[in-house]
């Protein structure tokens, strides 16, 4: 096995055009990391500036009144890690600034400038681009051309006279093949790593490792389904065209035809309808603006009896403080269950999509791509989830403040000081760990395991059948 | 020692080989005659083992082919109308492969003798096959079969398309290898060649033997007028 796989590296070091083609290869691959990597510091960088800017911006604020600061509000930045050079993921679509304040759960906006126009036609040059799309394809010409080659050119009678069983030598084409896609990727990864070197950590670490091994199982699949088909299929012209044929379904048709289909079996509400909802919910709550609101009534007097007085002038505190800050729980509610039902429905079709990687390991790939990068949609509602808990404790500070920092109620001119301001945290998002969502990506990689097993097989039985003749 | 005995194959109902039975001892070259499509090819892929005869049987030194190809492989070399190579790989880097797959390792010097041997230039051992000549292709296919000590050698129109040089060339080769005990047989229409280098001669047709010839009992001549005697009955 050992000489056959040495022989086919041998063979594929002395083909001067494979050898052109891995040198530009190689070459636009440097470029997409380098590319994405100077991306990736430009945006920290950005971030940094915007963070620093708007932190100062509240920091400086002299006085003001705790509510009014409340609307004031903040924005925060999704800082994409720096495995996102390799998969973008959703990261391009989801926006990256997102608007902390008082009573609302906003939408992330802005996404990047640099998204518009051209790139959103062509898309990013990212290096997930070149490993999913450019590399299986070299592969499965180079696993076609392998084994073509020996039957076309009569070599296998002579293979087999040495020892050697058609199973053995199959298999040790596709390992060879393999194991050059491995380095193409094991290249990929070095490089990323020189440039990435001094932001490396174990969680990242063990991120690129299973990244790896997904890509790895992938480009199994890729060879060892060609090596079946070419050894399956007489005429090499219909091994080659079902094999682009597969490679094309499970690209192109396979992902859009169920993507289409789950959000049909899963339906997600619509902006608008999503908005009305929380809307119609939320007015069922206490309206903090609102003082003879009915259960905003009922709070008034649970409140003076709790201080034992009868009117809200004698309360040590402000009311107003404490009504919004029960509208604001109320509406926290009402987000939970919008967005819980939300994330439900989101999982719900991420789980039905990853089932159909049984028809297409691409989109096996393509999930567990995402997640090891930390760019998919289960790591982007993590990191709104942290925002809205960062906003809960922002708000309620805010609140607190305006209730019980010293004003009556009805003092709206009440101003807490900068002392104040300064006490409030800044957000920081803490990226989401890989032990807390490794299982989403669990199918996937269960998937890509079969399929390789499936393929191993289906080389086994391929040479049982094949006629040597 | 090669021996098929009453063996038969067909394809979609055509007979290609019919009740053939032959015996090739060791150090003896067996030269099969016949049109195409009489028999030959099949014969040699039946002792390959690469189709399985109907009926009848086939050994190589006392081992079933159909039951044992295995360990027949392993004794047999062939070599076919072409002798299809790595073309980017030398001859010497080929015969290193091929003997390495068979689990044999041998010091390039030894793998120089055996091309040597084999009549290969020394100036070409180092070059790519795919400046070789059809001679010298042979030759490489030779040194295959004999570093890895075949006892037997299976030869499928080996001097088609060689010039005479080349042609006599590997005569003198294939009757070195017999006289070394290896038993040879020799498929082709080239009869001047089979008479000249066989020990007897099969004369196949439509996949029966017909005729059966010492190679020293008759002259070139001779053999040509049974042939064509035997093909246009």
């Amino acid at each position: 096995m050992r000489q056959i796989i040495k022989n086919e590296w041998r063979l594929l070091l002395r083909h001067k055009i494979l050898l052109r083609f891995c040198f530009c290869f190689l070459l636009i691959l440097i470029l997409a990391l380098f590319l994405s990597n100077q991306q990736h510091r430009a945006q920290l960088s950005t971030y940094k500036i915007a963070k620093d800017e708007l932190r100062e911006q509240w920091e400086s604020i002299d006085s003001m009144n705790p509510h009014s600061a409340a609307h004031y509000g903040t924005y925060v930045f999704k800082p994409s890690n720096i495995l996102t050079n390799l998969d973008e993921g959703v990261n391009g679509v989801t926006g990256n600034v997102l608007r902390v304040e008082g009573h609302v759960q906003n939408e992330m906006v802005y996404s990047e400038a640099s998204q518009m126009m051209s790139v959103s036609k062509f898309g990013k040059l990212k290096a997930s681009l070149i490993l999913q799309y450019i590399v299986p394809l070299l592969l499965m010409f180079l696993a076609f051309s392998t084994v073509n080659s020996e039957r076309q050119q009569g070599r296998l009678k002579t293979l087999l006279l040495q020892s050697t069983s058609l199973f053995r030598l199959m298999i040790s084409k596709a390992i060879a093949i393999w194991l050059f896609g491995l380095s193409l990727l094991g290249f990929s990864v070095f490089i990323y790593t020189i440039l990435n070197f001094n932001n490396l950590n174990a969680e990242l670490f063990l991120r690129l490792i299973l990244f790896l091994i997904s890509y790895g199982l992938y480009y199994f699949i890729v060879v060892g389904l060609t090596i079946f088909l070419t050894i399956y299929f007489k005429r090499p012209l219909i091994a080659l065209t079902t094999m682009i044929g597969i490679w094309i379904l499970w690209t192109v048709f396979i992902p859009n035809i169920v993507m289409s289909s789950v959000e049909k079996w899963h339906l997600l509400p619509n902006r608008n309808e999503f908005k009305s909802a929380m809307k119609e919910d939320r007015s069922k709550g206490i309206d903090g603006h609102n003082p003879s609101d009915e259960r905003g009534k009922a709070l008034e007097e649970k409140v003076l009896a709790e201080y034992k007085v009868d009117s809200l002038s004698q309360l040590p505190i402000n009311f107003d403080g404490i009504r919004m800050q029960a509208d604001e729980e109320y509406g926290n509610i009402v987000w939970d269950k919008h967005f819980g039902n939300l994330s439900n429905v989101l999982i719900e079709q991420k789980q039905k999509v990853q089932l159909f990687g049984i028809l297409s390991p691409m989109l096996a790939l393509k999930n567990s791509s995402m997640g090891y990068a930390g760019s998919d949609n289960i790591h982007h509602q993590a990191f709104l989830r942290q925002v809205e808990d960062y906003r809960r404790i922002f708000i309620k500070q805010l609140n607190d403040e305006h209730a019980y920092g010293g004003s009556k109620t009805g003092n709206w001119g009440w101003k807490a000081q900068n002392d104040f301001f300064k006490s409030v945290k800044d957000f920081n998002y803490k990226s989401t760990e890989l032990k807390s969502v490794w299982t989403y990506y669990l199918t996937d990689n269960i998937i890509l395991l079969i399929w390789s097993i499936v393929t191993i097989l289906m080389i086994f039985l391929g040479t049982k059948r094949m006629q040597i003749i | 020692m090669v021996t098929l005995n009453q063996v038969s194959k067909s394809f979609k109902g055509n007979k290609a080989v019919d009740k053939l039975s032959l015996e090739i001892a060791e150090g003896e070259i067996l030269g099969l005659l016949g049109a195409n499509g009489a028999g030959k090819s099949t014969t040699i892929n039946m002792l390959l083992g690469f189709i399985k005869p109907d009926s009848g049987a086939i050994s190589i030194n006392h081992i079933d082919v159909v039951t044992g190809s295995e360990s027949t492989r392993k004794l047999i070399g062939y070599i076919p109308e072409n002798v299809n190579l790595y073309n980017d790989l030398s001859g010497v880097e080929n015969l290193d492969y091929f003997c390495r797959l068979a689990n044999l390792k041998y010091e390039p010097s030894k793998l120089g003798e055996f091309l040597l041997k084999c009549g290969l230039q020394l100036e070409a051992h180092h070059q790519k096959i795919s400046s070789y000549s059809k001679g010298m292709r042979q030759k490489v296919g030779i040194a295959i079969a004999y570093a890895k000590k075949a006892k037997v050698l299976l030869l499928d129109e080996p001097a088609s398309g060689l010039d005479p040089l080349a042609s006599n060339e590997l005569s003198v080769l294939l009757k070195s290898l017999a006289a070394s005990g290896t038993s040879i047989l020799m498929a082709s229409h080239d009869i001047f060649r089979v008479r000249e280098v066989c020990n007897r001669i099969g004369i196949l047709k439509n996949g029966i033997l017909v005729k059966e010839l010492n190679s020293k009992e008759v002259s070139a001549n001779e053999l040509e007028t049974i042939y064509l005697e035997y093909m246009q009955n």
